[in-house]
């Protein structure tokens, strides 16, 4: 056994010349960017607390060959070296020490630990490790709270924190925490649910277990227990005939939840809609509106390969590689733990990626948020935190899952509304590669498992950490949230485990694979077993991080960086001996039948049986209520102003937080690793100006590339979800088309983020909401045709809603539209800076009075009042394709030397961001575009977000050619990209905006620094 | 004379630029092998079936416990005597960011004549405190031994690091890195003329994590070990420059990056 007391090594950073303590810094400033708290000094001092079978003999070696850097820190063992005078020469007003909470992951210790055994093989054996960060406080201003500062530095649900106040630290008493044990978990046998109860009971059950099923669907798991076929069966092999055991209960909950089963889109909606007076029935909104059109394009292309059944959807590229994509949320465990929950989005759907077919490679991926305004100022509920810090969390979960699992991350999007405030949206997306066919002939993409493949399970170990969070996504947010939903992600077991897998996978030894998310192993081998008609399994054999958990709870955890894998008995030597030479820990947990069961032992004895067809095709079908009433929004109204003035409100329309440079937070993000980044996030001659779409050459040397975009507009939905779809289509495809995509190769993704949606008591208005969502899906449906867009995969999201303290926020019905296509040479993509002075610029696209919900008359409603208005851009799919066509073709003949869509803040903000690339400005004439759209007014032409737009500019000596190219489209002809630093533009011999570029490209860049160098 | 180099590309542990690094590797004409390190340590494998080791890179074990340290105790204490060897044979090894900070960690950069492995310098968090990916550019030394980066002059390059701060305890040894050549790349103002390259420490981001001296990367006495924080592997095609889409292109869409990689290769077949 382990030694009693662990060891505590305490590292501090040395003062040398030039060195910094540059953790200790960060909080200083973040505590003063974020608060306006200024400090003179922090300093910090990590810890280890090492259990195992060491002694002082130790202590030198595990210093300075581990824990310490010789050259650049101090460290001690079993000291405070907050004493050593020589390091510390000055007592702090404050030290606060921040540590795990028992059970929650510790990356850095687990890491401490690996080198501990490469150290000490032999003391190594039962050795624990957990890590501490202590910061120290010099120059507190003395008003300050230490607690609220502690609150600052930790998040209560998953550390601890413990501090030592002015007078402690002036008598050496520093904070020092325990090694935090976990409880101790207490096997439980499987426990029989008596389901020949009251209906209240029933309810109560579901809600008590947190199963989220409703009145129905427990009455359908009641009638199958009463089925005599199913009591004979289950008697047979040990089981209570009558009723289910907790285990088999938790695995339908799960299965059903709407997380896995997406109830609400597959529901039976009966639309009734006030305008048109239609009155009638929808059977799926998903069966008729997502699958049907992808369908019907899939007859006439040959390179839609897996739709809709895998983890992701998949098309050909080219005869030797095939792509995928899938987008994922990870709403509520953001919300409880910014930082855990937004990585373990990332990393889980990276998994997506990596479970797809036999197993795809991960390469890109994507990222976009929708956070409550940085600069709130208004009451935060109880339970809540400030969005700031929603932010800071995401965006660090996201940029350690990302970065260090070696993918790029090449596009995304940032959206602010105050009605993010309670869930925040994390989109986390990943593009996936595959060859075409593996070695042995088979086509990658698809599974091919047969009855006696052994089920391993791979990568990390099942822990009491993830239980219930399926079933705790499909509720809504509220103070009683388990915070066994939230988890921290460990890309390195990942990253271990992907680069195993693919090799196996090369090696031809996969069957079939998947990934362990939502659901546990409950959902990934109930799926598969649904491949060959069964599966055996034994939960005594899988690993766990704690000894002690009960049957359902192994089989329903989601314990992070897990996959399951079918490997032919045969292969199974070979597969395990490549999991120990990357270390990566694979184990056989049972088998693949064609029993037509999901038979779940615990040892000997059998703990759930539940048929494959009732557990995947058992729950009952939803019948809801849908009803649309359009809204009435009052008109806005606009300010006289002169061409100075006009100036300024470009200027606080960049400064807007949804238009701001992003460039703090994106570039701390790794976009170019794997070497293939063609169009980057950032363009321009400083390398700062914002690109549309991303461009990746996947192939290192071949020129055929992959465009990568999206689209995201929740602001239309207070007019109509139908124009906010459209727009976010034409977002995506417009973005696409500005880099060079190829329209005959392009997919979709849909993920869908709604307010509930079904009516009750805590949703009145659901028949409205669920209106909201019908006509979305007629958008998705109609634009998706007439671009010949299918969706290849999608997810949904239908409970996003918090209640705090009686009080619910919802956020608007919000959809990211994704897009991947193909581009037939990198090096003819075009990026969106304008290039040299001299070059035309141009508009492409009809402006029309559309300037509901925009940007525009959004700052003007916070500034003064006033309403959003009532008309929203409306598409004309037609028209936009044919200008895509051409623009297209254009560019392929290399005509086009910079092209930006117009979106967020109209054709101004278009103008000015390409003016930001080449670090000029620009005299432009619009008077042109007026003779060809009536109604046209000013802030309409500046500002309004018409879709279908693009803003290109050409050499002079190739204006005619390229006038040539865009004769059938409305092709507008605005002057020149200039020099110096004005920016002008003028409308009938009358200049109605000027402006300084470098004043406007401050603007912009302010509000979201991140602060620090 | 070694008609094919061939190159020894480390895996494992959270590495994540194998591919790239085997990719410039084969275009520069060696033949490029992706190596897990377990299969150096337990013996199926050998370094010395070699050419040129790599070392790309990564988040070896997360960057926990200081970037680079854990994976270099792995080498240092799983294979010291076969890295060893490979060096005092006088094969060309590089290491590439993690790479880089595994080299200086484990003691093989700056490194000495009897390749004795011990820590001299380190790699630190940015002055920023954060990890960026920026385009940088960068100044060889032309007298520098290091034979990756004979004949060069600058180069732009991705950085993509949180620490990659070069430091050492005192000035004394960086002036004694300087004497023996040993520091090859530092970071510059492309604005101005060549050469620049100086000590006086440039503003951010032009130095983009306030390295001593504007230190990008150093090779050992021998010249044969570089390990340097930029990425010359992320600029193997034009293509994937920061400004290319600015620039005249004509029929030759090389990267600026590959002279590194050709230097290697080149070595390797002159030498080996």
């Amino acid at each position: 056994m382990t030694a009693s007391q662990p060891q505590r090594v305490e590292v501090t950073p040395k003062s040398l010349t030039g060195l910094k303590d540059t953790r200790g810094e960060s909080i200083r400033r973040q505590l003063s960017s974020d608060h306006g708290l200024e400090i003179s000094e922090v300093r910090s001092i990590t810890g280890y607390l090492v259990k195992g079978n060491f002694n002082e003999t130790h202590h030198e070696k595990m210093i300075s060959d581990l824990f310490c850097d010789p050259i650049i820190e101090h460290g001690v063992v079993n000291q405070h070296i907050l004493n050593d005078s020589n390091i510390f020469s000055q007592k702090p007003d404050a030290a606060i020490q921040i540590g795990f909470k028992p059970g929650v992951t510790d990356n850095a210790a687990q890491a401490g630990l690996d080198g501990l055994k490469t150290l000490f093989p032999s003391q190594s054996i039962d050795a624990e490790v957990s890590t501490t960060m202590t910061y120290t406080f010099y120059g507190l201003p003395d008003n300050v709270d230490c607690q609220w500062l502690a609150n600052q530095l930790h998040n209560p649900m998953i550390e601890r924190a413990i501090i030592s106040d002015k007078s402690s630290c002036a008598n050496n008493q520093w904070p020092s925490l325990d090694f935090p044990e976990p409880p101790v978990n207490i096997f439980g046998k499987p426990a029989t649910i008596d389901l020949e109860v009251e209906d209240d009971t029933l309810i109560e059950i579901s809600e008590k277990g947190l199963l989220a099923l409703n009145l129905e669907e427990m009455q359908t798991i009641q009638a199958h227990f009463r089925n005599p076929t199913v009591r004979a069966t289950r008697e047979k092999v040990g089981l209570p005939p009558m009723a289910p055991t907790d285990v088999e209960l938790e695995c339908l909950a799960q299965t059903w939840s709407e997380h896995c089963k997406h109830k609400i889109f597959s529901a039976k909606i009966h639309h009734v809609d006030t305008e048109t007076g239609e009155d009638s029935y929808i059977d799926s909104l998903f069966k008729t509106h997502i699958m049907k059109p992808t369908f019907d394009i899939a007859k006439k292309v040959d390179w839609l390969l897996s739709l809709f059944h895998d983890n992701s959807g998949v098309i050909e590229w080219n005869p030797d590689w095939s792509l995928c994509i899938k987008a994922e949320t990870h709403n509520s465990p953001s919300a409880l733990d910014p930082f855990g929950g937004a990585m373990t989005g990332i990393v889980g759907v990276n998994r997506d990626i990596l479970g797809t077919g036999l197993g795809a490679r991960p390469i890109a991926n994507t990222d976009v948020f929708c956070f409550g305004p940085p600069n709130y100022e208004g009451e935060i509920p109880e339970g809540l935190f400030h969005p700031n810090r929603v932010f800071r969390g995401v965006h660090a979960g996201v940029r350690s899952g990302g970065n260090e699992s070696g993918i790029p991350t090449v596009n995304g999007a940032m959206v602010f509304e105050e009605r993010y405030l309670g869930k925040p949206l994390v989109y986390c997306g990943t593009v996936g590669i595959m060859p075409r066919r593996l070695a042995d002939g088979r086509e990658s993409h698809d599974k091919t498992p047969s009855p006696g493949d052994v089920i391993y399970m791979v990568g990390g170990r099942v822990g009491s950490d993830g239980i219930h969070g399926a079933t705790f996504s499909s509720l809504e947010l509220t103070e009683e949230s388990p915070s066994s939903a939230v988890q921290i992600g460990d890309p390195i077991t990942q990253k271990k485990m992907v680069d195993m897998l693919l090799k196996a996978r090369d090696d031809g030894l996969l069957q079939v694979t998947t990934d362990n998310g939502a659901g546990g192993l409950s959902s990934s081998i109930g799926e598969m077993a649904e491949l060959t008609g069964g599966a055996k399994v034994d939960l005594s054999q899988v690993p766990l991080k704690q000894v002690g958990l009960s049957s359902w709870e192994i089989l329903v955890s989601e314990s992070q960086e897990r996959m399951t894998v079918g490997v032919r008995p045969e292969e199974c030597q070979e597969f395990e001996k490549l999991a120990s030479l990357h270390e990566v820990e694979a184990t056989a947990v049972g088998t693949f039948t064609d029993s037509g069961d999901f038979h779940i032992l615990h040892g000997e004895h059998t703990v759930a049986l539940l048929p494959i067809e009732f557990l995947h095709d058992g729950v009952p079908q939803l019948q809801l209520e849908s009803e649309w009433i359009p809204p009435t929004n009052e008109e806005p109204s606009y300010p006289d102003v002169n061409a100075t003035e006009m100036g300024g409100v470009l200027s606080r329309l960049l400064a807007r937080p949804n238009i701001a440079s992003k460039e703090w937070w994106v570039r701390s993000y790794d976009h170019e690793v794997i070497a293939q980044t063609v169009i980057k996030p950032f363009c321009g001659v400083n390398h700062d100006a914002p690109g549309d779409a991303a461009v990746i050459a996947p192939i290192h040397g071949e020129t055929q590339g992959a465009v990568i975009s999206c689209g995201i507009i929740p602001r239309y939905s207070d007019i109509d979800t139908y124009a906010m779809v459209a727009g976010c289509i034409d977002e995506a495809v417009r973005n696409a088309v500005c880099v060079g995509v190829d329209l005959d190769r392009m997919a979709g993704l849909d993920n869908f983020c709604w307010p509930d949606s079904v009516e009750s008591e805590k949703t009145p208005d659901g028949r409205y909401k669920l209106a909201q969502l019908v006509r979305a899906n007629r958008a998705l449906d109609d634009v998706c045709r007439a671009y010949q867009l299918p969706c290849i995969s999608g997810k949904d999201s239908m409970k996003n809603d918090v209640i705090m303290n009686g009080e619910k926020i919802s956020v608007p019905p919000t959809l990211l539209f994704t897009l991947l296509g193909n581009h037939e040479d990198v090096r003819k993509a075009v990026s969106s800076d304008f290039k040299n002075s001299g070059d035309i610029i141009y508009l492409l696209g009809q402006s029309h009075q559309e300037l509901g919900a925009s940007e525009l008359v959004t700052m003007f409603r916070d500034e003064c009042g006033g309403g959003i208005g009532g008309k929203v851009p409306a598409i004309d799919t037609t028209r936009n394709l044919a200008l895509y066509r051409d623009l297209t073709a254009a560019m392929r003949q290399e005509l086009v030397v910079s092209a930006h869509d117009c979106s967020d803040g109209g054709f101004a903000v278009a103008l000015a961001e390409a003016c930001f690339g080449a670090d000029t400005g620009c005299s432009v004439d619009i008077s042109e575009i007026f003779s060809d759209n009536n109604g046209l007014d000013k802030w309409g032409m500046l500002f309004g977000e018409s879709l279908g737009r693009i803003l290109v500019s050409v050499k002079a000596e190739q204006s005619a050619e390229f006038e040539a190219a865009m004769v059938s489209n409305a092709c507008f002809r605005l002057g020149e990209v200039g020099v110096g630093d004005e920016i002008s533009i003028s409308l009938s011999g009358e200049t109605i905006l000027e402006a300084s570029m470098s004043a406007l490209k401050q603007s912009w860049q302010a509000t979201l620094d991140g602060g620090g160098a | 004379m070694v008609e094919i180099p061939q190159v020894a590309v480390l895996t494992g542990f959270g590495i994540n630029c194998d591919l790239e690094t085997m990719a410039v590797f084969e275009m520069a004409g060696a033949k490029a092998h992706r190596i897990h390190i377990n299969s150096l340590v337990n013996g199926d494998d050998s370094l010395e079936n070699y050419h040129i080791m790599a070392i790309p890179g990564g988040f070896s074990f997360g960057d926990h416990l200081g970037s680079g340290r854990l994976l270099g105790n792995r080498l240092r204490f799983g294979i010291r005597e076969q890295v060893r060897q490979f060096v005092k044979d006088g094969k060309p090894v590089i290491g590439i960011c993690n790479g880089f900070q595994v080299l200086v960690k484990m003691g093989l950069l700056p490194g000495d004549d009897d390749v004795s492995l011990q820590q001299t310098a380190s790699l630190t968090l940015n002055d920023s405190g954060h990890y960026e990916d920026r385009w940088v550019s960068l100044e060889f030394n032309s007298n520098s031994p290091c034979i990756w980066t004979k004949g060069l002059s600058r180069m732009r390059t991705p950085v993509r690091h949180g620490e990659g701060k070069f430091v050492v305890p005192d000035q004394s040894v960086l002036d004694q890195f300087e004497q023996q050549q040993q520091i090859v790349a530092r970071y510059i103002d492309p604005s101005d003329k060549y050469p620049s390259a100086s000590n006086e420490l440039l503003s951010y981001p032009l130095c983009p994590n306030a390295s001593m001296r504007n230190i990008a990367g150093v090779c050992d006495p021998s010249g044969l070990v570089f390990g340097l924080m930029p990425h010359p592997e992320a600029n193997h095609s034009k293509w994937l420059g920061a400004t290319w889409t600015r620039e005249e292109i004509g029929d030759d869409w090389k990267g600026e990056g590959m002279a590194v990689f050709e230097n290697g290769v080149r070595y390797a077949k002159e030498n080996l």
